[in-house]
């Protein structure tokens, strides 16, 4: 079989369509990177040449192969604090402006979906114990939820690797893990602390149940989604939160490519997403 | 005060809805003042077929985006022919943000919009016929390559055919090549089709 | 050297307004639709908006009134779409633009906007 190589012309075609799908804009220096992961996936997929592995791209019904390509053209890890810059914005300018309109004791709510192995509904706990003086006057409830019952036996476990807590200050690390073996183990404090939860998005009567939130961390999940799957999601958390309640997406998310429910907001810290204060009319 | 875990956790059977749930309450819920009681009504009613020309005529007056994007997934979930008419009319809307989304709701429709298309198509109005092209977008439909070619070789506005050819640039074969050479010899005075043929005309022959 | 944000749907257009812009020595953005016009716009300043008016999610006319709404850097904005009735020219100028013109653009018909509302890229 002739080696598969991707034209120029190819190339941007693809660049184009890609950004239209998931906002993710490739610079032409980027063109290598792409190229060897179309190829990849152009063999893997016996399409035999980019046109017919465009269309497929393009036209599967189940979106399959897009959020395959998707997953390869992002990297997507989970480890503790990352893309901290969101913690910052919740303990800085989100939870402030909550507390600041709120009106009655009970506790704030923040869900976090994918919990994936659990590091960021944990990281968004420390965040609060150690950078967050209103936890001192306020209760906050964490859920976290995941469509995978393994992966949520692994939260709650909360057992992690050392490339999974390596950026934690070493501070924090010891305050809240002990070390075992290989792996450092959570603290049972924080474990308690946490509600995991099995959710499947896509369904009504699994969500059904999932009202009453200020904030909702949703990162790195609806880029991998259809375009219809992320319209149902959009409104599933919509119905999910309270009127003012804030959206935060990963980094090379943008909510143009999902939703018009929601007004974009800036903060020094991050753009993060409001269901409107008031609802219109 | 500190992290807690939820105190209860009872699945929540009876949540907002209030109202008993059968087609014709729901159709009186659906103009309530309430924007959220309208979102559920809009939901609900997916179960009623009968729905359909209501849900089609409060999606013209709607003016929350919430309300109007249930109504729209409920009316692409029914797919009926009230539902496919009432999304055209929305097409000749003065509401822009309602024509934008009746486009997106139009492009789940692939088996319910095709044998409406020519028709779009070919619509008296050259908003219209734009519109259409662009719900071939991502229409996952056979047909949009030959629609395509159609439009560049018949449609006498030059904004329909320039939104044709940007889409060509994305799905055109070789069968392409012919109509969009001779939209480009159609329009020599007109810089954006020649740019816009030359690079769907690239796209193609390197493909 | 001046930042120009333009929105629009259609690739071909993008691409069309960023060669004759980039040709006059401007640097050029791009977003699809009103809410990626308007999450760029809050993460940096431009000097002008190029904005179609018929985009999903968030359409031209919305953008700019969310734009005008923000406390940012008021840039002019020009908005350039197929619409060709007086009724549109009106809508987007109280939507907040600032120019209109109508599709397709030849370049010095957009070259002779963008210098009004910006000047010379180029000496």
């Amino acid at each position: 079989m002739a080696a598969i190589s991707i034209s120029e012309s190819e190339f941007e075609k693809f660049r184009e369509f890609f950004y239209r799908k998931t906002g993710i804009q490739f610079e032409s220096s980027k063109r290598y990177f792409v190229d060897k992961r179309l190829e990849e996936r152009i063999e893997l997929t016996h399409s035999g040449n980019f046109r017919a592995y465009f269309t497929k791209l393009r036209f599967e019904a189940s979106g399959a192969e897009l959020q395959q390509l998707t997953n390869l053209m992002t990297v997507n890890e989970t480890y503790f604090f990352r893309e901290e810059y969101q913690f910052q914005c919740l303990v800085k300018s989100l939870l402030p402006e909550i507390t600041g309109r709120k009106r009655d004791n009970t506790p704030i709510r923040i869900w976090a979906i994918p919990s994936s192995s659990g590091e960021e509904a944990y990281s968004i706990a420390i965040y609060l114990l150690e950078f967050w003086a209103g936890i001192n006057d306020w209760d906050i409830e964490i859920i976290s939820s995941d469509i995978d019952t393994k992966i949520l036996a692994l939260a709650r476990h909360g057992q992690y690797s050392v490339r999974s807590v390596q950026h934690l200050p070493e501070k924090l690390l010891r305050k809240y893990f002990t070390r075992q073996a290989e792996n450092y183990q959570i603290c049972d404090d924080l474990r308690e602390a946490v509600e995991f939860t099995r959710v499947n998005l896509s369904e009504r009567i699994d969500t059904r149940a999932y009202r009453n939130f200020d904030i909702i961390f949703c990162r790195n999940l609806l880029i991998y989604f259809d375009d219809a799957s992320r319209k149902a999601a959009a409104e599933t958390f919509y119905d999910a939160m309270k009127p003012g309640a804030y959206i935060c997406l990963g980094h090379s998310e943008s909510m143009s490519r999902f939703s018009s429910l929601y007004k974009v907001r800036k903060f020094p810290e991050a753009i993060v997403y409001q269901k409107p204060l008031l609802e219109a009319r | 005060m500190a992290l807690i875990k939820t105190q209860t956790h009872q699945p929540i059977a009876h949540d907002e809805r209030k109202q008993a749930r059968d087609c014709n309450s729901l159709l009186l819920e659906l103009e309530n003042d309430n924007p959220m009681a309208r979102r559920w009504a809009a939901r609900d009613l997916a179960d009623c077929p009968a729905a359909s020309a209501a849900l089609v005529s409060r999606l013209q007056l709607e003016d929350d985006v919430s309300v109007r994007e249930v109504i729209l997934t409920t009316l692409t979930v029914m797919g009926n022919e009230v539902a496919v008419v009432g999304l055209v009319n929305c097409l000749r809307s003065e509401k822009v943000a309602l024509r934008n989304e009746a486009i997106e709701a139009m492009k789940q429709l692939p088996d319910e919009v095709a044998p409406i298309m020519r028709g779009l198509l070919a619509d008296a109005d050259p908003d219209v016929r734009i519109f259409a092209v662009n719900i071939l977008e991502s229409l996952r439909h056979p047909e949009v390559e030959s629609w395509l070619i159609s439009v560049i070789d018949h449609d006498p506005e030059l904004n329909v055919c320039a939104t044709a050819v940007d889409l060509l640039g994305e799905v055109g074969s070789s069968a392409s090549r012919e109509p969009l050479l001779r939209l480009k010899a159609r329009y020599t005075q007109v810089p954006y089709i020649q740019f816009a043929t030359d690079l769907a005309l690239k796209r193609i022959s390197d493909g | 050297m001046k930042r120009i944000l333009i929105v629009d749907d259609a690739a071909t257009v993008r691409l069309y307004h960023r060669q004759i812009l980039e040709a006059a020595g401007y640097k050029v953005y791009e977003a699809v639709n009103g809410i990626e016009a308007l999450e760029k716009s809050l993460q940096q300043p431009f000097d002008l908006y190029v904005v179609d008016i018929n985009m999903p999610k968030l359409d031209g006319y919305g953008f700019l009134r969310e734009l005008r709404s923000q406390d940012i850097y008021q840039a002019p904005a020009i908005m350039v779409s197929t619409e060709a009735q007086t009724s549109d020219h009106q809508q987007a100028f109280a939507a907040g633009a600032n120019a209109y013109l109508v599709k397709p653009v030849k370049p010095e018909q957009l070259l002779i906007q963008v210098k009004l509302m910006i000047g010379e890229a180029r000496g």
